[in-house]
């Protein structure tokens, strides 16, 4: 809960961060690199949710633009609930005007999708969907009612919330440091030379700005990453049906010239849950703060 | 635009040394980088600028003032869960099964 905010908060913030040495290990690790204070303090020892928040928040409110191309914006039962996980940012929700204006006509809209991430895959769903899950998925008992909070789209038939652009790629600060010293002029002696940070309150990152440093490069995980919706605009729910196992079947390991021929068997299991509810909330609601249902 | 305290070099290979001398071959292993796309920290000494410098072509380095242990580069890598359960089955007080 704490590690999935503080991720969902590194991934959107870009102030600075407390010293790492403060923080435990596990909370809040991410991929994406951020403004540290120093230049390069690694992005996955963050505890301040205070510096976070307004800066999500500020990125959120920047975020529900809609898209031109088409209209694009847009939508349980008194169970026991176990106590859900802090919603992202702990500041309420700060919604543009333009979402304000467009999600009442998304919500008004009969059905509705979701592009849903389990680990960081996307799963595009709606009401009465089954999905097979392609892992099974453990500590889920069938019959519990899973609460889905990360999805980069909701949707209907003319309006689609999207969630803001994803953070630019992130280069190396050493693929872009070009110096060279005119001996005539210029000092000899060796100094270090480190990219300049960029000043932490800077806003939505542009394309031409100068790219946010990358203290950790992660070259074969730093591609593909999706921005997130924030959870409070909507609700999703599904229920784990039961789990599905796939035929046996055998691989035969052996080599040439070999007798011996080990047999390895193998028979997934598949976690298969039906999505119960896909909803969005409307704006009282998300402002408001309440999270009943 | 302070210069930070730099105290590690993140040293990461980027490319691999087959079909170059042993001596490259043995720098890295040297850094601890055996495979591409490893990511090893190293302090900020002469020995390791030199060693860097010997395979310059094949990594990428920056400095950074803390190094990540393998768990926390492992714990970087880890997706998030995006559910988490609501309602455990069988929960008293629960309308439908």
């Amino acid at each position: 809960m704490l590690s999935r905010t503080l991720k969902r908060a590194l991934l959107d913030s870009r102030l600075p961060l407390p010293p790492t040495f403060l923080l435990p290990w596990a909370a809040g690790l991410t991929t994406v690199s951020h403004t540290p204070e120093a230049g390069n303090v690694p992005p996955p020892l963050i505890d301040s949710a205070q510096h976070v928040s307004t800066d999500r928040q500020a990125m959120k409110s920047a975020s529900k633009q809609p898209k031109s191309a088409s209209p694009a914006h847009t939508a349980p039962a008194t169970a026991p609930k176990l106590p859900a996980p802090s919603s992202t940012g702990t500041s309420p929700i700060a919604l543009s005007q333009s979402v304000r204006d467009l999600l009442p006509l998304l919500q008004a809209q009969g059905s509705h999708y979701i592009t849903a991430h389990i680990f960081d895959r996307p799963y595009l769903l709606t009401q009465g969907d089954t999905v097979r899950l392609p892992f099974f998925m453990k500590d889920v008992a069938p019959g519990d009612i899973l609460r889905l909070n990360k999805a980069s789209n909701i949707g209907s038939r003319d309006y689609t919330l999207k969630a803001s652009a994803a953070a630019p790629k992130l280069k190396s600060s050493t693929t872009t440091t070009v110096e060279v010293l005119d001996p005539t002029s210029g000092s000899l002696a060796s100094h270090s030379r480190v990219m300049p940070t960029p000043s932490p309150d800077s806003e939505t990152p542009s394309s031409t700005a100068a790219r946010t440093m990358a203290p950790h490069f992660i070259p074969h995980i730093a591609k593909g990453k999706v921005s997130y919706l924030d959870d409070r605009l909507f609700v999703c729910r599904a229920v784990v049906m039961g789990v599905e196992a796939e035929p046996m079947r055998v691989k035969e390991k052996t080599k040439r010239r070999q007798r011996k021929v080990k047999s390895v068997k193998s028979k997934h299991r598949y976690t298969i849950l039906k999505v119960k509810e896909v909803r969005i909330r409307g704006v009282e609601e998300i402002e408001g703060g309440d999270e009943l249902d | 635009m302070a210069t930070p305290t730099t105290n590690y070099f993140r040293i990461t290979l980027l490319r691999s040394a087959i079909g170059l001398p042993k001596r490259t071959s043995g720098v890295l292993a040297a850094l601890g980088l055996h495979k591409r796309l490893r990511t090893v920290y190293h302090p900020v000494t002469q020995t390791v600028a030199g060693q860097v410098f010997a395979v310059k072509e094949l990594v990428d380095v920056q400095e950074v003032d803390r190094a990540l242990s393998k768990q926390e580069m492992k714990g970087l890598r880890q997706p998030e869960k995006g559910y988490f359960v609501e309602t455990k089955a069988g929960a008293v007080g629960r309308e439908n099964a």
